[in-house]
């Protein structure tokens, strides 16, 4: 399987090879089976989130969250 | 028809390019075969070695001005043309980005990265270091992505800064610098990472490191990190500016100005004011021009004249042209076989060493031509 195919996390599933060795932080590990995390766009903490919870940060109730920057190296060409 | 030699003072003045107040004259050169009956112009290997010159104005390892003169504006041209865009340098051209948590985007920061001039060892740079070559797998496949890397053709630097709180800082102090660890990154920040055989080349004083310590690739704030591990490989100018050896390469031909009729007095102060500083000189008239019947100068000894002291200063800025004093008593124009280079080196190489490598560019380019036309078999 290719490494750049979408995997759904989910705790059941091997965490994430990751290129290149960034720190080699495992996602999935601590939660379990479909939470996210995210960035609470207020006051920046780490929101799990449950599939189908209401969007919202528990720590201030802000609704904006962001999405999480991805464990897994990027190459870019310095161009 | 019968041979001739035109006199050196007819060579020198087809040498000159005239410069009026709105108009350009005998632009280009007309000393080859065929322009002027009888007069042979044709190429001489012996002419060019006794007339070709090069004069070094100043030179320092990031900036030389020099001047070539006796060459034609195709050599000159060639010279600065493969200056820029063909001699080698080492640049950042992949960037492994591990995480980037600051506000500059992840193509922009690499960019940034690529575009910062490094500096190494010289036998390491020009012996050591080979091309690196794309490996050729068309799509290429995750097993292959990452061959061909070796300690000849890649050098691999790391950042990795995180911003963190300064807990001594004063309180109330608002400099970001004092206030956080990190908030600047800079150039210095930058880790060389010898693979193989490179800490034989590339170690101490010859080790890679930026030629500017302090460029500042971002900013951060407490809790903001950027890691990540980057890949230089040797490149050209005409693939991406990074690789350019030079900030600017340029030449300019040399200014000539002719004072045909005296100029004396106040005007010849107004007249060294239509300069800049240093290319015209005032002189006091002596006796013995005063004396000379018919030179202009009658009845004005002791006064001030304009002499030119160094036309290559001027900047052909033909503001003594606007000026009706001075009509039909100077005349401005430019040297068509003099050049003068200006190399400013981006701090890989030393600048002069630039156009010696550029010589001998042309030179390996002219020899490959010349094997291909004996291949032609004709």
């Amino acid at each position: 399987m290719s490494r750049e195919q979408y995997q759904i996390p989910t705790g059941t599933q091997q965490s994430f090879t990751t290129g290149g060795g960034s720190g080699g932080r495992e996602y999935g590990v601590e939660s379990r089976a479909g939470i996210m995390h995210y960035i609470c766009g207020d006051c920046a903490v780490r929101v799990p989130l449950e599939k189908d919870a209401p969007i919202r940060c528990q720590k201030c109730g802000a609704r904006v969250l962001y999405k999480e920057r991805t464990k897994r190296m990027v190459q870019f060409e310095a161009r | 028809m019968p041979r001739r030699e035109p006199s050196e003072e007819e060579v020198e003045r087809r040498k000159i390019v005239g410069i009026n107040a709105e108009t350009i004259t005998d632009v280009s050169s007309t000393d080859y075969p065929g322009v002027y009956p009888g007069e042979d112009h044709s190429w001489d290997l012996d002419k060019i070695r006794r007339t070709l010159q090069i004069e070094f104005h100043h030179n320092e390892p990031l900036l030389a001005s020099f001047s070539l003169i006796g060459a034609d504006a195709s050599i000159a041209n060639a010279f600065r043309r493969i200056m820029i865009a063909d001699v080698p340098t080492l640049a950042i051209e992949t960037v492994y980005i591990d995480n980037n948590t600051s506000v500059i985007q992840d193509e922009v920061l690499a960019h940034r990265l690529g575009l910062i001039p490094f500096r190494g060892g010289r036998e390491g740079l020009d012996k050591f270091m080979k091309w690196y070559k794309k490996p050729d797998n068309g799509g290429g496949g995750d097993d292959d992505a990452n061959t061909g890397y070796f300690d000849y053709n890649t050098v691999a630097l790391r950042l990795s800064v995180e911003c963190t709180h300064n807990e001594a800082a004063a309180p109330g102090e608002t400099d970001p610098t004092k206030l956080y660890h990190h908030a600047h990154v800079y150039a210095k920040d930058i880790v060389f990472e010898p693979i193989g055989r490179q800490d034989q080349y590339f170690s101490g004083e010859d080790a890679i490191a930026p030629v500017h310590p302090d460029i500042l690739i971002a900013k951060l704030r407490p809790g903001q990190e950027i890691h990540c591990t980057m890949h230089m490989h040797k490149g050209v100018g005409s693939d991406h500016a990074k690789f350019s050896p030079v900030a600017t390469a340029s030449y300019r031909l040399m200014p000539t100005i002719d004072i045909l009729r005296p100029i004396i007095g106040a005007d010849a102060e107004k007249f060294a004011k239509c300069f800049p500083p240093g290319v015209i000189g005032l002189e006091k008239v002596t006796r013995k021009e005063a004396a000379r019947q018919g030179s202009g100068y009658e009845g004005h000894e002791g006064e001030l004249k304009a002499v030119v002291r160094d036309p290559m200063r001027d900047t052909v800025s033909r503001e003594c042209l606007r000026h009706d004093e001075f009509k039909d008593k100077v005349k401005l124009g430019r040297r068509r076989d003099h050049f003068i280079y200006q190399v400013e080196s981006t701090g890989q190489w030393d600048s002069d060493a630039i156009f010696l490598e550029a010589v001998a560019h042309l030179k390996e380019k002219a020899r490959r031509l010349e094997k291909q036309l004996l291949e032609m078999g004709c």
